[in-house]
């Protein structure tokens, strides 16, 4: 049996006018990937910002959920639980 | 009546946008746009009421495509960018060329890895052309230092011509569903077959719509003195071929050096063409005395062109897209370089003037008088 949960997506201010100018997004599903699915089915404009076209994340975004980067816990595979945070933010990088 | 000169500028900082009355006596200058983000690709498309369109290849949030409806006053984004098939495993680099097609808001785009998309409704939308994006040698081409990219783009009726670095000369004949190699005569210093049927790093072609048929390549030269396997292959960075791009022929002798990236035809003679040498080693002017060569007689012969640019050290690099011409009866030609000046020579080159020389570093300069 599945269930859906209720979590917060930040969105990084260079991002919002994919989305509404929305500062987070109610999202739900059980993993990062999940999360992106939704992005992608909802924000498609959005999604391509943070996804390139073979469903990797971008090389210089990071996905944070709670206060732990994806890459340290399961990467995409990362599970999420209602209340939740996953934060879209951006490499520190370039010159 | 065209009454103003419209230079677009991309540069790793943004888009520039320059204007001046006909008689380029002073230049204003906005922007930049896309602010912070390479844009390597603009096109001024003088079809109906102008619009500028600009590539912004954004490292952090990908590629889009931008476009203007006032002349450079403002840009917005397309509605989307080029984009490989989910399923076809490659994501797109960068975007290296825009060009205009032959039916209204028809755009065509170049970009990195090699491939080829097209826009009928002005860049909304994209469709990858799948004649040479999926040909059958595109996963052999190997990057060169700039990328795998697909950097010129040229039409000519149903005749396409493409520029891939490091792919060589494709050309289609029927409208650019289909493409062939083409490159006899055209060399490569990085194999051991100096002329291999593909996989040349040819840098820009151009052509003149008064002849057709002739077409002129600054290609990878600069292998002189290589003494390896094939052996030395001197003079095949300038070439020209008067068939169509079936066949090419050197037309480098005199220029101090067959290593370049932009190449300029005059746009009321196809006799008259620029080249811009670069050491090969440092890709910079030859002994930091910058120059603009012209050849008068399509490449028997070349004329350095410097007055008024610096006499020394002053070790430019020019970009492939870097330097432009004009349509005016006397035109004047436009460079950009990776130190931020911008140049234009008045007369065809005759004399030299610095327009700006704090430019964030240049990748790209288009010229149109609208």
């Amino acid at each position: 049996m599945t269930s859906t949960t209720a979590v917060e997506l930040f969105v990084p201010e260079m991002l919002r006018q994919y989305c509404g100018k929305a500062r987070t997004l109610d999202v739900s599903g059980q993993t990062v990937q999940a999360v992106l699915d939704e992005i992608e089915r909802d924000y498609p404009a959005l999604y391509v910002n943070i996804c390139d076209e073979t469903g990797a994340v971008r090389r210089h975004i990071n996905i944070f959920v709670n206060d732990d980067h994806m890459r340290d816990l399961h990467g995409l595979n990362t599970a999420v639980a209602a209340g939740d945070a996953v934060t879209i933010l951006p490499a520190v990088s370039g010159g | 009546m065209p009454d103003r000169v419209i230079l677009t500028i991309g540069t790793r900082k943004g888009l520039f946008v320059a204007e001046s009355a006909k008689a380029r006596g002073k230049f204003t200058l906005r922007g930049p746009f896309a602010t912070g983000v390479a844009v390597y690709a603009s096109l001024i498309d003088t079809r109906g009421t102008p619009r500028i369109y600009a590539s912004s290849c954004n490292p952090f949030f990908g590629m889009k495509v931008l476009r203007s409806n006032d002349l450079g006053k403002s840009f917005k984004e397309t509605k989307s960018a080029p984009a490989f098939p989910k399923d076809d495993g490659r994501a797109l680099a960068n975007i290296w060329s825009l060009e205009p097609g032959a039916a209204k808001n028809e755009i065509w785009c170049g970009v990195e890895p090699a491939s080829l998309f097209r826009s009928r409704d002005g860049g909304d939308s994209w469709e990858m052309i799948g004649g040479i994006s999926n040909h059958e040698h595109s996963r052999k081409w190997q990057p060169g230092a700039g990328g795998l990219c697909l950097h010129t783009i040229l039409r000519d009726g149903n005749r396409m011509h493409l520029g891939i670095s490091t792919g060589g000369h494709y050309m289609s004949e029927d409208g650019g569903e289909t493409f062939k190699a083409s490159n006899t005569g055209i060399g490569a210093g990085f194999s051991p077959d100096p002329y291999p049927e593909f996989g040349q790093c040819v840098h820009k072609i151009v052509g003149h719509k008064d002849a057709p048929g002739r077409l002129y390549i600054q290609n990878h030269g600069g292998w002189g003195e290589w003494d390896g396997p094939g052996g030395r292959r001197p003079d095949i960075g300038v070439l020209r071929s008067d068939d169509y791009g079936k066949t090419w022929r050197s037309i480098a002798k005199g220029l101090p050096s067959d290593f370049g990236f932009p190449m300029v035809v005059h746009p009321h003679n196809p006799d008259t063409v620029y080249v811009m040498p670069l050491k090969p080693q440092t890709r910079t002017c030859p002994d930091g005395a910058p120059a603009v060569w012209r050849s008068e007689n399509g490449g028997g012969s070349w004329k350095r062109l410097a007055k008024g640019m610096p006499k020394k050290e002053s070790f430019f690099t020019i970009q492939r897209d870097a330097m432009d011409i004009d349509e005016l009866k006397s035109p004047a030609l436009y460079f950009g370089t990776t130190t931020g000046q911008l140049w234009i020579g008045h007369d065809g080159g005759e004399e030299w003037e610095c327009l700006f020389d704090a430019l964030p570093p240049i990748h790209n300069v288009k010229v149109a008088v609208v």
